[in-house]
């Protein structure tokens, strides 16, 4: 047995350039795998962070239906009580909005806006209502005078409001309805897509296990003389067998260990851009992550080993007078 | 066919058969490619006595290989039988051939077929290893039988460091790893210039009457069929004639 070994390893020494074509292929083939697995255990960690960001998204959508071109206008924010996570962020987004001017009341001015503890109305092309405090009455009329056009958009539906909307204000709710439509139907797109890559991801699997048997083969047919000596040496067949079977699991583990490491660094380097770094480290599911590393270093050595029986075998079967004679 | 019978014991007994190492009966062999048939041996019998030095001769496409490698193991017949050693070969399993490739025979081919990737010693070394020698025991062994062959001092190079004569001398230190009692060469000095190959061949002769093993060559080469003890004409797949080398005209007769 640790003679098979040694021959296998010092095959593979030799062989470097046509064994790292080999090697090679199932790293591509492993490192798709990987970064599927990756993705998705990073994206469902992240879950609720992504949730978020798709919020914000739809309320910017919002704003701009509302207000059109930012530029030259005049956006009121006025903010009751302290706001969630998905209320600072979408403040950032408006923030960063090309408005002439941005008159904030309540809550702590993002840096460079001119912040206003009145009069937010006055001149203002739309109020924004962000913070959770939704008990506090708000005073329409007060936050609403002077405002060029009417127009209200809330965070919270429950929020209370001292003297009705008064005529021509119109009030559209951020997080209303029709954003949970859009966020089921965001959803059901998401799981299309991953059951898609899945598919791919098995597919490429097929692939690699191919390419890894024609590489054997090919091997085979190089060192059929090799092999014929061999066999006229004393070697057994199951030798023979063996020593490819062996050759091609160090092969297999080796590619595997760098697919392995290659496709999970690509996702947490995408993911990490986006959201950053220290929420995705945070957040980080570590033991699953490390067990699916595991998964596909074993499923790449195992398919490894499925696609060298036929060459193996077909190695091991050889007789040594038809080996021999062979111009190869 | 008439072959001369005076040098076989016909149907002797058992102490004289016992002078056979090999003996093949009736050999036929019949190579199928597709529809064509290539009758490679029409019914070859041979009988090779132990301790001798045998050549056979033949022209290309008379079944001089394919004969060569019945006898040695390497094949098996479409009808007819071979014994080794009183052992009829199409009886044994995959194990046994290999015991006996190990163990029995060795082997010499016109194109060294050496490792590349392994040095010499370890060349040397690899049938031991088949037939469970290892470690230092088989080391010294391997530099023994490299001495031998006059390969001193050249272990661990490469056969691509050496010339054609000396990877031939690895191959036959090779051949001679695990002490075989008969010794299979083919074409051994056919790609040999003229010195090494004479040395090759006085070695063979020691080989054969030092330690009484008997040497079976494929050859061209007169040198060979001068050195010989008996000399054996295949032609067509069939055993044309079996001389001595003083029966025959050496320079006259024409070699293919």
């Amino acid at each position: 047995m640790s003679r098979a070994v040694q021959i296998a390893v010092q095959g593979i020494r030799i062989r470097l350039g046509r064994s790292l074509v080999t090697v090679s292929g199932v790293v591509l083939g492993i490192a798709f795998l990987m970064s599927n697995v990756a993705g998705q255990l990073i994206s469902s960690s992240l879950a609720r962070e992504k949730e978020t960001r798709q919020i914000v998204t739809l309320m910017e959508a919002l704003v701009r239906s509302e207000v059109g071109a930012a530029s030259g206008k005049t956006l009121g924010i006025a903010v009751f009580g302290a706001m969630n996570r998905t209320e600072h962020l979408f403040l950032n987004r408006l923030s960063a909005m090309p408005f002439e001017t941005i008159r904030i009341t309540g809550g702590k001015c993002p840096r460079g806006i001119p912040c206003a503890p009145q009069d937010v109305g006055a001149g203002t092309y739309l109020l924004v209502v962000l913070g959770q405090d939704e008990s506090a009455p708000v005073a329409l009329d007060d936050l609403t005078r002077g405002m060029a056009r009417v127009g209200l958009l809330d965070s919270v539906e429950a929020r209370t409001y001292e003297n009705r909307k008064p005529d021509g204000v119109k009030r559209e709710l951020l997080f209303g309805k029709e954003t949970v439509e859009q966020m089921a139907r965001m959803q059901a797109q998401a799981d299309q897509a991953r059951f898609r890559t899945i598919w791919v991801a098995v597919i490429s699997l097929f692939v690699t296990i191919i390419s890894i048997s024609n590489a054997l083969l090919m091997s085979v047919t190089e060192r059929i003389r090799e092999i014929g000596t061999m066999k006229c040496l004393g070697a057994l067949s199951a030798f023979i067998r063996r020593m490819f079977l062996i050759e091609s699991a160090f092969i297999g583990f080796a590619g595997s260990v760098a697919g392995m490491l290659l496709g999970s660094l690509i996702p947490i380097l995408i993911y990490g851009w986006m959201f950053g770094f220290d929420l995705l480290f945070r957040e980080l599911s570590y033991a699953r992550l490390a067990a699916s590393c595991a998964g596909c270093v074993v499923v790449g050595t195992l398919l490894s080993m499925v696609a060298a029986i036929y060459p193996a075998n077909f190695a091991a079967r050889m007789v040594p007078a038809s080996a021999l004679r062979s111009n190869v | 066919m008439a072959f001369n019978r005076e040098l076989f014991f016909e149907n002797a007994d058992a102490s004289a058969r016992s002078g056979f190492v090999i003996r093949a009966v009736e050999v036929r062999k019949v190579y199928r490619m597709g529809e064509t048939e290539t009758h490679a041996l029409r019914g070859a019998s041979v009988d090779i006595i132990r301790g001798e030095y045998l050549s056979i001769m033949g022209p290309s496409g008379s079944g001089k290989s394919t004969l060569f490698n019945m006898i040695g193991g390497l094949d098996k017949p479409t009808e007819g039988k071979v014994y080794i050693d009183q052992v009829d070969i199409a009886q044994l399993d995959p194990y046994e051939l290999a015991w006996l490739r190990c163990r029995k025979v060795g082997y010499i081919f016109q194109s060294y077929n050496l490792i590349q990737v392994m040095s010499c010693i370890e060349n040397v070394m690899l049938p031991m290893a088949f037939a469970g020698l290892d470690g230092e025991e088989a080391r010294e062994k391997a530099l023994g039988i490299l001495d031998r062959v006059g390969l001193t001092g050249r272990a661990l190079h490469k056969p691509s460091e050496m010339s054609g004569g000396q990877q031939q001398r690895v191959a036959v230190a090779r051949a001679l790893a695990n002490s075989p009692d008969i010794l299979l060469a083919d074409e051994p000095t056919a790609n040999l210039d003229l010195k090494t190959g004479e040395e090759i061949i006085l070695l063979f002769r020691r080989l054969c009457d030092e330690l009484g093993v008997t040497v079976i060559t494929a050859t061209h080469d007169l040198k060979m069929l001068k050195k010989s003890d008996r000399i054996m004409w295949i032609e067509d797949g069939l055993i044309s004639k079996v001389t001595t080398p003083d029966q025959m005209n050496l320079h006259e007769e024409e070699v293919h």
